[in-house]
């Protein structure tokens, strides 16, 4: 049995299937790692490539630095070799990787030298390993080379042992997510040796060399460093292997490191430092940032926050008032074992009392490793300015001011009061000092007034001298209350602007998310979104959407949609990097990893199901970057953007699909007639015939007379049928062009109900008004005025009264056509003059084809008319009534 | 078989013309029409009058046509003839499956039905006579169920399959002026596990029509329906 610390069933770890799969599809990545220059790297490289090449592989040296060196030229042999891209940059002539060449020509092994290489400015890029990042995207396998100094994690370590700040550096994770790593190792010796022979650098370059970086101790230690770094990497691959394959192992569980970044210069120094435990310890690593509401803003914590991510760690940022009992509280939720923060440099008096953090987490925090990270070798001190709107000597001129009012004040008041309630009038100019200005203007006040008081008021007057012990008490009572107000109300008047500032922000985004809940298109809601993100970066902004690609193209391309002011157009290198953004769903241009050569920023708004669309951003040229609370609010907008623009995308595709189904029901609706109404008819004429052909002769007169009545009836239905089908198709395709004249309703009614009397056989009660007349295609208004008829004297009972009326209803005129059946119910209302609506037939009447009242608004429609329908009329809940009415003459 | 009396029809549609000329052309044709316009008026007519044979039209106001049948088919063997309209596919196999035996496709050729009418009638008087035939005819073909063997006018023995057999002796015995649907032939031969597997029918049919070859014509496809076997007898 193996010790196993896992109490679970052996199952494959999600998360390491997952990071093999997210493997898969990307192209492989091979790191030839090395502990210095000189140890033959890019030789061993080129010697496996041609290997590889002569294999049959679509090898491709994208950028090899040879450096000079004979052996390694002679290495490059017979591959082939990737022209450079050159530019001219700020009138310079330049050279740099063709990424983009590389892209296109998909080579099967891309060779690319010096991964921590910085490109030049103007690349797609700032750093090469994110050039490889976007091949491996792509799928192309790379292959390259680096020293382990170059990694972000040991750049501290490194500058400690060596002396020298290695500013190129690459992020542990690409290291980690590297699919080989081939380590090319010599003794430090031996390199040495390399060196003198001037097979590495030129000989005057090399003795100044080997007096510097490359002294033995220094070569020792960095080969330590890179051999411990492959084997951690070896372990790693065979735990990541163990756990995707369910292999029980006895790695340890449990252990969680949490880096405690605080706003000092140490934040960085102690993120590498806790990534390093976490590393030694196989555990995860969380960087936590406090943000504390009563103190004064320090250094942002954002860039130290950054370089935690950049290492795989997850970070979080918390707000609390009392710092000890938040980490605490924080440590114990997340299940944390090791603790590491900066040792800082604390004031003397908090030193002093054994207030600082360290002490009391020495002393809270019992149930965790403590590691306490010192400050970095030469951190460059960070001078923090405190954005103020005042410069600063007014509060000091202000605080003066305020003394000599105090001063002023005493003397009015001299002889009413005792010197002690004097004092009190002293205290005034300390508590306005330090509510309005700060602590260090307080303090002044406090300083002043106390002098004051004491020299032109506390006996024996106009000396500094105190006589009696009792004014003593009376001083040290002073000074400590005008201390405690100079800090308390400091305090409190940095929380209450902080706080302010928090809930105009606030106000500012609640007023902008009603914006965007308010119903209207997404032109309203993008133009919404540019002016909000405006006034936040207070520059140039716009909104860019995706245009769905044409034909032949893959990318969707980036459309300016809104734009504060309304002219502003990025110009043509910043689409580049707009469409960059928009194909990759990731921030691009200015102040990021990618084309920063561009004057714009652009920022994606995302969504679940993938980009809304790009806010672009231009700024002053000497603006600082966006920090803090602002970068915070756009954030925030970004997101209520995306989340709105996406449900305005939403809604415009349900509106699409309901017209799709309406259609679609109108389409079914017609199969469905041709079905039936066409089909009804032909089985009765040829069935009536086929029995006359048949049995003719056996047949009475009688009935032959009947089946040939059958034969002609159902022809006229069929006729009567296709012309409905055609008026309608005629009137859905608008194709209808009303002749006009004048028109007397009276007359066209009156014609109407003769024909309806002759062919049904059935009086029409008339009741019409000779004013009635109007400009109308006096066939289209005989064919309304028909069907109405029919339909009334089709659905009501043979006895029942069906009645006519035409009359004048101010500007309009009207025809109603009402019967007294069983009337329309009232949930069908509406429905009746939908195409192929049909009345259910409890009558037993051989209804029609469910197109008759369709036409009939068609028709109307075409002529300026409308049709509404009532029912019931009549007082016992029976009838129905059709009323036309059309504009006037 | 009818001297006694003309056999009855009952007619189940709810268009008025349709029973216009059905009813003339039926009594022409020596039987006695009974009308219905409405699902429950057939199933009452259906059991007072015990019809011969039933004329259905699957779109009736107050019930589903399908839902009839089963109904019907409680109380009376009697055949049923669907009137349906060609793209009710899926509605005309259900009926059939249901214990429909034939349909006839609106607007119907007046010839056509009568003749299908008269098969199923002379299929159900011979099956009330002699339930079980030692030796089955259509056309040329002759069955021999006892000795296994069939032959085509008496020549040599074919030389079939089991499976070919049994899916012979299916169509010969249920298939005889009536359609059987896919699902019923899958049923007898393959077993219910292969209810659907109509892939397999398609290919032992074609086997069959080549065994039987110049009486390949007895097996006839209704396309998306079934089959139906023997000779063609209908067409007016």
């Amino acid at each position: 049995m193996l010790p196993t610390m896992v109490d679970e069933p052996h199952r494959p770890d999600p998360e390491a299937l997952l990071a093999l799969a997210r493997r898969e599809g990307r192209g492989r990545l091979k790191v030839f790692l090395g502990a210095a220059p000189g140890v033959g790297k890019t030789y061993e490289m080129l010697a496996g490539a041609r290997r590889r090449h002569a294999g049959g592989a679509d090898v491709l040296i994208g950028i090899v630095e040879t450096h000079g060196r004979a052996e390694t030229q002679a290495a490059v042999g017979g591959l082939p070799v990737l022209p450079r891209a050159r530019f001219t940059y700020r009138g310079q002539e330049l050279e740099e990787f063709d990424l983009d060449a590389a892209l296109a020509r998909r080579p099967g092994i891309l060779l690319l030298d010096e991964l921590a290489h910085t490109n030049t400015p103007g690349s797609r890029h700032p750093k090469r390993w994110q050039d490889v990042e976007e091949l491996r995207e792509a799928g192309v396998e790379v292959w390259t080379t680096m020293n382990v100094q170059h990694l972000e994690s040991l750049s501290e370590a490194v500058a400690r042992i060596t002396g020298v700040r290695v500013t190129e550096t690459v992020p542990d994770r690409v290291l980690a997510e590297a699919d080989a790593v081939e380590l090319i190792d010599i003794p430090p010796a031996e390199l040495i040796e390399r060196m003198r022979q001037g097979r590495i650098y030129r000989p005057d370059q090399a003795s100044r060399a080997l007096r510097g970086f490359f002294r033995e101790g220094n070569l020792t230690a960095l080969r330590e460093m890179a051999l411990r770094r492959t084997a951690e990497r070896v372990d790693a691959d065979v735990t990541g292997y163990m756990r995707a394959n369910a292999i029980a192992g006895p790695w340890p569980a449990g252990d969680r490191v949490m880096a405690l970044v605080g706003a000092d210069a140490a934040a960085e120094t102690v993120v590498r430092e806790a990534r390093r435990i976490a590393d030694a310890l196989k555990a995860p690593l969380v960087a936590i940032h406090v943000e504390q509401p009563s103190t004064a803003a320090g250094p942002d914590p954002g860039p130290a926050l950054l370089l935690a991510e950049r290492l795989g760690a997850t970070t979080e940022t918390v707000v609390a008032t009392d710092l000890p009992s938040a980490i605490l509280r924080e440590a114990a939720a997340r299940n944390v074992s090791h603790l590491v923060i900066g040792r800082g440099r604390p004031g003397f008096w908090r030193r002093l009392t054994g207030r600082t953090l360290s002490a009391i987490l020495l002393r809270r925090a019992t149930d965790f490793t403590l590691h306490l990270v010192p400050m970095p070798v030469a951190g460059p001190r960070r001078e923090h300015q405190e954005p103020r709107t005042l410069p600063r000597w007014i509060g000091w001129a202000a605080t003066l001011l305020l003394v000599v009012g105090a001063i002023a004040l005493g003397y009015a008041l001299d002889g009413m009061l005792s010197e002690g309630a004097l004092g009190m009038v002293y205290l005034v100019p300390v508590v306005a000092a330090a509510a309005g200005f700060g602590p260090a203007q307080a303090g002044l006040a406090a300083v002043l007034c106390f002098l004051a008081w004491n020299y032109l008021f506390l006996s024996p007057r106009y000396t500094l001298t105190v006589a009696s012990p009792q004014e003593v008490v009376g001083i040290v009572v002073f000074a400590l209350v005008a201390l405690l107000l100079a800090g308390t109300t400091g305090g409190l008047g940095r929380s209450v602007r902080a706080t302010r500032a928090r809930i105009v922000g606030l106000r500012r985004l609640v007023e902008f998310s009603r914006r965007l809940g308010a119903p209207g298109d997404r032109g309203d809601l993008v133009q919404a979104v540019a002016e909000e993100a405006s006034r936040i970066v207070g520059g140039v902004v716009c909104v860019l959407l995706p245009l769905l690609p044409a034909p032949g193209e893959t990318a969707p391309e980036p459309v300016v949609r809104a734009a504060v002011p309304i002219d502003a157009e990025p110009d043509e290198a910043a689409m580049a990097a707009a469409r960059w953004a928009m194909a990759n769903n990731r921030a691009a241009g200015r102040g990021t990893d990618t084309l920063p050569a561009a004057s714009w920023q652009f920022r994606p708004m995302r969504t679940a199901r993938g980009l809304a669309g790009l806010l672009g951003i231009r700024r002053e040229d000497g603006a600082e970057p966006l920090e803090g609370e602002a970068d915070r609010a756009l954030g925030a907008l970004l997101d209520q953007a995306a989340i709105a623009l996406e449900r305005a995308e939403l809604m415009e595709e349900r509106a699409r699909g309901e017209a799709r189904a309406e259609t679609e029901a109108l389409r079914t609706a017609l199969l469905t007639s041709l079905g039936h109404d066409l089909r009804t008819p032909l089985t009765s004429i040829r069935g009536a015939i086929g029995t006359l052909r048949g049995a003719g002769s056996a047949l009475s007169e009688a009935t032959r007379a009947d089946l040939l009545a059958t034969a002609e009836e159902e022809t006229e239905r069929l006729s009567r049928w296709i012309a409905n089908i055609l008026d309608i198709v005629r009137i859905e395709n608008r194709q209808l062009h009303p002749k006009r004249e004048t028109v007397d309703l009276a007359e066209a009614a009156e014609a109407a109900a003769v024909r309806a009397t002759r062919e049904h056989g059935r009086e029409v009660a008339l009741d019409l008004d000779a004013q009635a007349v109007a400009h109308l295609d006096p066939v289209l208004l005989d064919q309304i005025l028909a069907n109405l008829l029919d339909n009334a004297l089709k659905f009501s009972r043979p006895a029942g009264r069906v009645s006519l009326r035409a009359w004048r209803d101010g500007p309009e005129v009207a025809i109603a056509v009402e019967d007294d059946g069983p009337g329309i119910p009232r949930e069908d209302l509406h429905r009746v003059f939908d195409p192929f609506f049909r009345a259910t037939r409890t009558d037993r009447v051989a209804a029609g084809s469910g197109l008759g009242l369709a036409i009939c608004r068609g028709l109307a429609q075409a002529m300026g008319g409308r049709i509404a329908a009532e029912s019931p009329v009549t007082a016992d809940g029976r009838g129905a009534r059709l009323t036309v009415r059309f504009p006037g003459l | 078989m009818s001297e006694l009396a003309p056999p009855r029809i009952l007619v189940i549609d709810d268009e008025p013309q349709i029973h216009r000329f059905l009813g003339p052309a039926l009594e022409a044709a020596g039987f006695t029409p009974i009308r219905a316009e409405t699902g429950v008026a057939g199933l009452r007519l259906a059991a007072e009058r015990s019809p011969a044979a039933i004329l259905l039209d699957l779109g009736l106001p107050d019930m589903d046509g399908k839902l009839l049948i089963p109904r019907v088919r409680g109380f009376t063997a009697a055949p049923i003839v669907i009137l349906s309209a060609r793209e009710q596919e899926a509605e005309k196999v259900a009926a059939l499956d249901a214990g429909a035996d034939d349909y006839v496709e609106k607007p119907f050729a007046l010839g056509e039905l009568l003749a299908r009418l008269r098969a199923l009638l002379r299929r159900a008087g011979a099956a009330a006579v002699e339930p079980a035939d030692a030796v089955l005819r259509a056309g040329p073909l002759e069955v021999d169920l006892a000795a296994r063997v069939a032959r085509l006018s008496g020549g040599e023995p074919l030389k079939l399959t089991p499976r070919e057999w049994d899916l012979l002796v299916a169509l010969m015995r249920g298939g005889q002026g009536r359609v059987i649907t896919q699902r019923q032939l899958l049923l007898a031969v393959w077993g219910p596990a292969h209810a659907e597997d109509t892939q397999y029918l398609r290919v032992y049919v074609g086997h069959l029509r080549q065994k039987l070859g110049g009486a390949a014509y007895l097996i006839r496809t209704e396309p998306g329906v079934g089959y139906r076997f023997g000779e063609c007898t209908d067409q007016a």
